[in-house]
């Protein structure tokens, strides 16, 4: 059976097939291609409960997390990238940048990087 | 602005509009790649990257065509060779890091000390007589400094101290917090290496080009056009000592930014730069103590620009140090990497930390990227053979003139010469 969110944080569940990726460069292409309806959405429904998540995943040890809160935290991880478009630029990526752009992340920061 | 005063005519350089050649022509190109990566000094890796004996990595130098195989051998010591099989000039080493007790050309099984030295070649006696002392592998002259290793393609260079000089000696000895884990971002760009470069040479853009994503915590009232503090020239290298906005508070709507900082006590860690923890505080502060930090002693200060020529940069802020380098592919292509040195997050509120900035970090290169491609493109139009660069862009002009003097020079003794 898959692996699915911690039951409090049920109303999530619906992210998670898109938006829980293991890799910092996953998730920051995940929400280049992304348009604003869907990025607003998450970072809503994610950032509303944001201390929480924290919370609940300062249990247990970052590099060796149960499966169920490590799927929880890669959506945490993601809003970090969604908090781009909403937060900075308006629009789910910089204005006036061609998409794919080359750049890549080939190192994130440890773990899920 | 007094010219007699400005950093310009302090590194003993004229004002005048400077040409775009040398960014478009293929010509000096070739140039650079036979007079100046062919002789200078380059950065190929940190000795953490193969930290232990028998670990090796293989990295490219495009323009020279060049692959290098670092290996640490017995003992470990740090030898460079051309990853050239002295049999039939194929690549030997395949993989991009490892660990090797020897190396063994996949053509033909010829077989390779860590040291070079040619061990074994199957069916040795169908080779007439060969002598296997001859047959090792291409040595490449390698030195390390604070840790990173440098090459030079040239058969006799001079040594590394002397290329470095005293801006070598101005950053020896510096300790570089969390050297072993750099989050690494690369991309290939459409533009000239020196455009690329460029970019992070001068901080006058900050707030045209950044404007959401770091103008507002760079750019301040008494300084709204990113003027650097203070430059220092070396020979070929220089640096610069950048100050930020030390008025900036984090703006309401950055939730999410608010979010991944709230375990932080000292804002300022967080706002410009590097990212680093609380936890680590210790390892920033033995770098900070080092004479060459923020020499002059910069109020606002957020980082030390200090490039080592060619094509390297190591950037020291109060979140540590991160570095740039910037690879010529062809007159219009760069390969660029950069690495953020972090400490590993010892809780989630760090790590989530790490990935904002990870996020924003990648947002503020996109912005660049795109700009330098546009740029590139707009040079290659030929409409403009002429840029003019203003004080705060000195450091542009400085490494013109110096790549320049290697593409002219004969000899590298003539192009270090003052």
């Amino acid at each position: 059976m898959a692996v699915v969110l911690p039951n409090e944080f049920n109303e999530l569940q619906r992210f998670v097939e898109y938006w829980a990726a293991p890799t910092a460069q996953r998730r920051f292409e995940i929400r280049c291609e992304s348009d604003m309806a869907a990025i607003t959405e998450f970072y809503d429904s994610v950032l509303a409960r944001g201390e929480d998540i924290l919370r609940y995943l300062e249990k247990f040890p970052l590099a060796n997390m149960p499966p169920q809160a490590e799927l929880l935290f890669k959506l945490l991880l993601s809003l970090a990238h969604v908090a781009m478009a909403v937060e900075i630029h308006g629009e789910p990526r910089v204005p006036h940048s061609p998409y794919p752009n080359g750049l890549r992340i080939t190192q994130g920061p440890i773990p899920l990087g | 602005m007094n010219f007699e005063t400005s950093f310009t005519s302090r590194g003993g350089m004229t004002s005048e509009p400077v040409s775009v050649e040398s960014y478009i022509s293929p010509e000096y190109f070739e140039l650079e790649r036979k007079r100046l990566f062919g002789r200078c000094w380059l950065v190929i890796g940190r000795v953490e990257e193969l930290p232990n004996e028998t670990d090796y990595i293989v990295r490219d130098v495009e323009i020279c065509k060049a692959q290098v195989l670092v290996s640490r051998g017995r003992h470990g010591k740090i030898s460079c060779f051309h990853n050239v099989c002295s049999h039939r000039a194929n690549r030997i080493v395949l993989e991009r890091t490892g660990s090797a007790s020897a190396f063994v050309c996949g053509y033909h099984k010829w077989t390779y000390s860590l040291d070079g030295s040619l061990r074994g070649i199957p069916d040795s006696p169908s080779f007439f007589g060969i002598d296997k002392r001859d047959c090792g592998l291409k040595r490449i002259a390698t030195e390390v400094w604070n840790g990173f290793i440098f090459i030079n393609l040239d058969e006799n260079p001079i040594s590394l101290k002397d290329y470095l000089g005293e801006f070598g000696e101005l950053l020896e000895g510096i300790h570089l917090p969390f050297s072993s884990t750099p989050i690494v971002y690369s991309a290939i760009l459409n533009a000239n290496w020196k455009a690329v470069m460029d970019g992070f040479s001068e901080s006058y853009h900050v707030g045209a080009i950044h404007p959401n994503t770091i103008g507002d915590s760079f750019v301040s009232k008494i300084n709204p056009y990113g003027r650097a503090h203070d430059m220092q020239f070396g020979g070929p290298h220089h640096r610069a000592i950048i100050v930020g906005n030390p008025d900036y508070v984090l703006p309401e709507n950055r939730r999410v930014e608010t979010l991944a900082s709230s375990h932080i006590e000292n804002m300022a860690l967080s706002t410009t730069g590097n990212t680093a923890s609380g936890a680590n505080a210790d390892e920033i502060a033995k770098m900070m103590t080092h004479h060459s930090v923020n020499m002059s002693k910069a109020n606002g200060w957020v980082n030390d620009l200090n490039m080592i020529f060619p094509n390297f940069h190591i950037d020291l802020s109060t979140g540590g140090f991160w570095t740039h380098q910037f690879w010529p592919l062809a007159p219009g292509r760069t390969r660029w990497e950069v690495r953020l040195y972090a400490p590993i997050a010892l809780s989630v509120r760090e790590r989530f930390m790490q990935e904002h900035f990870t996020a924003r970090f990648a947002e503020i290169v996109v912005e660049d990227l795109a700009n330098t491609e546009r740029q590139q493109a707009a040079m290659e139009s030929g409409a403009k053979p002429f840029m003019a660069l203003g004080d705060t862009e000195a450091l542009i002009r400085h490494n013109l003139i110096h790549v320049d003097k290697w593409v002219r020079a004969e000899t590298v003794a003539e192009a270090m010469e003052i």
